[in-house]
């Protein structure tokens, strides 16, 4: 067996454990969902009859769908943007500091530890009762606005809340990638005379960049899948404003005409679509950090 | 080699995505608790699944008094597992657990799914049980479908908008019996300084209420045979225009903030008098009681118009309990669905969840609210829940809400529901 052969087996056995739960538990059943898909099966019928790809076409007619995954997109748009700016900030500023950087790490990292209903209810809280208080007893009447109620807001609350969830573990990988920058490279560039916002994007940023792939990569890959925060702060209303894909193939399944067959169709034409983003994206990264 | 890990890596964050939403997998899930051989008169489990964890307590009790009355008369050492889900995630629960194959012996449904869980074959028919001679003949129809009776009524409403009767008498009002009536007391009572209407819209189940009786109260008086017709596709949501008047009435009158109020808080705050009346059933009565044990609660019939044959009382059978043909303690779980009607203990029991008598074997005096209701009933001016597909009725809640922060017209929403209406109608067909 050939050396490189060998590495690749270990590592291939480091992933295992990984893969056969992924295997097992997500693509066997993305798989055979894929059949369920062609059928019109009510999730409660022992039989049900095979459609065909009727079901693929009848979501290309599908209004809410659509709407949905547009709003899904505008979601992943901002939070890709919003939650890695937000991340890569806290983690340079926790990296610059002297003392406590344990303790800031743990607080910025704690919101990612709750579970997301539970950050949505709470947050929930603060939107429907904190700020109208603040915004009745201390005259903060810029916070007086339908935060749940009006679709131009709450998809800015569920911006802030998810983001508050997410950063802490972006901030975690930024951080690992900051303490891997070598610091002569810095402290030559300093003496050469950049300043430190130079050396930020000459230098730090280029030696991170693998980092920003794999959060680039996740945030667009949760964002896609966006459900728990919705579910819990908006229930993807008023009406179907809020809705993302995951909500709306969650109401056709468990609601309404319980629809399986047909829920399973929507999702298996989610996961094309992330999965030919999500390779595009890859594929435009890396070759950016093989240029360094 | 980095690289290689990388794909990997990025491999299963892929895979990880597909899951959402496709886990009908039958065969897997299923871990059926296997019962006890029956020569040992020792231990046997009942699962029982319920929706509503506001009774918790009362329930407990009761399952706990079932326990120990199988110890007793039967010797069997009886642990009763009761799940209550949220109300708003139940039929998802429950659904997953059916197809599953990992069934609660009894599990409680609304009775307008009764035909559709019967026809796939996940309800046990009760007709020879001693409980069906016990409930009464209008309560029995509407558990009733293929001449079987399929489930044990437990909650029946006769149910209308709620009002502060203490803020009326203060006003000098009477519950109004039509719409001129009902635009008068909202007149008086902004006046006398009352926010007329509770709005608690962020649930889409609570603005739904508004559509439930407002169609119903047309077709007891005025279109009888509008849901028959829709069925057949061949009526409209046009033909109830009219409802939209009493819509825009309570809308334009209600309290600020809807769509951050949710049904329980909103409960609490009509109970606090912030508002003088709440589009809400009698089930609300327990959070509105407890925030305030001195509210003076009255129900009225919510008129649509200016005619009175359409001021009349919703009737319904929302909760009833079934019992699962697969469960392999039929004979427990039998017992279980007799004691909920059980002669002498039944009675604390509606009487704490201040459920309404529904067979003969209640003799409590149910809350004064309650029978504010049952006057109307008792009148002959009352009709049955109309039964419209769930799809239509989680539509008119969305709907209701998107009316509220202006985002659809009365129009569009009228042919949005003509819409969904066919569409269920074809996919049950």
């Amino acid at each position: 067996m050939s050396k490189s052969k060998r590495t690749n087996l270990t590592l291939l056995l480091f992933c295992a454990p990984a893969l056969i739960v992924y295997l097992v538990f997500k693509l066997i059943p993305a798989i055979s969902g894929i059949g369920y898909a062609m059928t019109d099966w009510n999730g409660l019928s022992k039989d049900f009859d095979f459609v065909f790809l009727d079901n693929f076409i009848e979501v290309f007619s599908d209004k809410y769908f659509w709407q949905s995954v547009w709003f899904t997109f505008k979601y992943v748009a901002v939070m890709v943007v919003v939650a890695n700016v937000v991340a890569l900030l806290l983690a340079v500023a926790i990296e610059s500091r002297r003392h406590g950087k344990g303790i800031y790490r743990t607080i910025y990292y704690m919101p990612n530890m709750i579970s997301m209903v539970i950050g949505g209810y709470m947050w929930m809280f603060i939107f429907t009762q904190v700020l109208y208080y603040m915004a009745d007893n201390w005259g903060f009447t810029f916070l007086d606005h339908s935060w749940i109620g009006d679709p131009r807001f709450s998809f800015w609350a569920i911006v802030i809340v998810s983001t508050w969830s997410m950063v802490g573990y972006l901030m975690i990988i930024y951080l690992a990638a900051l303490q891997g920058v070598p610091a002569d490279l810095i402290e030559a560039a300093e003496l050469a005379g950049a300043n430190s916002r130079q050396c930020f994007f000459k230098i730090t940023l280029p030696m991170i960049l693998p980092a920003l792939t794999i959060c680039v990569f996740w945030t667009l890959n949760s964002g896609f899948q966006v459900f728990d925060v919705i579910y819990s702060l908006t229930g993807g209303g008023p009406g179907r404003a809020t809705q993302s894909v995951a909500m709306n193939i969650y109401e056709e399944a468990f609601r309404g005409n319980i629809r399986y067959g047909y829920a399973t169709a929507k999702s298996t034409i989610l996961f094309l679509i992330v999965m030919v983003i999500t390779l595009i994206q890859l594929r435009v990264m890396k070759s950016r950090e093989e240029e360094l | 080699m980095k690289k290689l890990f990388a794909l990997l890596l990025a491999l299963c964050m892929v895979f990880a995505l597909a899951a959402c939403g496709e886990e009908p997998a039958p065969e897997e899930t299923g871990a059926p608790s296997t019962g006890e051989p029956s020569g040992e008169p020792v231990e046997a489990e009942l699962n029982i699944m319920m929706s509503f964890p506001q009774f918790m307590d009362q329930w407990e009790t009761y399952c706990d008094q079932f326990e120990q009355k199988m110890l007793e008369e039967e010797n069997i050492k009886l642990t009763i597992n009761l799940e209550m889900p949220s109300s708003g995630d139940y039929e998802s629960v429950l659904q997953t657990r059916l197809t599953g194959d990992d069934a609660p012996d009894l599990f409680t449904l609304h009775s307008n799914n009764i035909a559709t869980y019967y026809e796939a074959g996940h309800l046990t028919d009760l007709s020879n049980e001693p409980l069906a001679e016990k409930i009464y003949e209008n309560v029995a129809d509407m558990v009733t479908y293929d001449g079987k009776l399929l489930a044990v009524p437990i909650e029946s409403q006769a149910w209308g908008p709620l009002y502060n009767k203490a803020i009326f008498e203060e006003c000098g009002l009477e519950p109004p019996e039509t719409l001129d009536e009902l635009r008068n007391v909202v007149e008086v009572l902004e006046e006398n300084g009352y926010t007329p209407f509770m709005l608690a819209f962020q649930e889409q189940w609570v603005p739904q209420l508004i559509t439930a009786l407002t169609l119903g109260g047309e077709v007891s008086g005025n279109l009888t045979d509008w849901v028959e017709r829709m069925n057949a596709g061949e009526g409209s949501y046009t033909e109830m225009a009219e409802i939209f008047e009493v819509i825009d009435l309570i809308m334009e009158h209600g309290t600020d903030r809807a769509m951050e109020t949710g049904a329980e808080a909103g409960a609490a705050a009509f109970a606090n008098g912030e508002a003088a009346m709440f589009v809400q059933g009698t089930w609300a009565s327990g959070t509105i009681m407890s925030t305030n044990p001195d509210m003076e609660l009255g129900v009225f019939a919510l008129p649509v118009n200016n005619d009175v044959g359409c001021t009349n009382i919703n009737l319904s059978v929302s909760t009833t309990l079934a019992v699962h043909p697969s469960s392999d303690q039929m004979d427990l779980a039998l017992k279980f669905a007799n004691y909920v009607l059980d002669d002498e203990d039944s009675n604390a029991l509606f009487e704490a969840c201040s459920f309404n008598p529904l067979a003969t074997c209640h003799t409590f005096e149910p809350a004064s609210w309650v029978a504010d209701a049952n006057v109307y009933v008792e009148a002959g001016r009352s009709y049955k829940d109309l039964v419209l597909p769930t799809a239509v009725t989680d539509e008119q809640g969305r709907l209701l809400q998107e009316y509220y922060v202006g985002s659809v017209t009365a129009d569009e929403m009228m042919a949005r529901l003509d819409e969904v209406y066919a569409q269920a109608v074809s996919a049950a067909a």
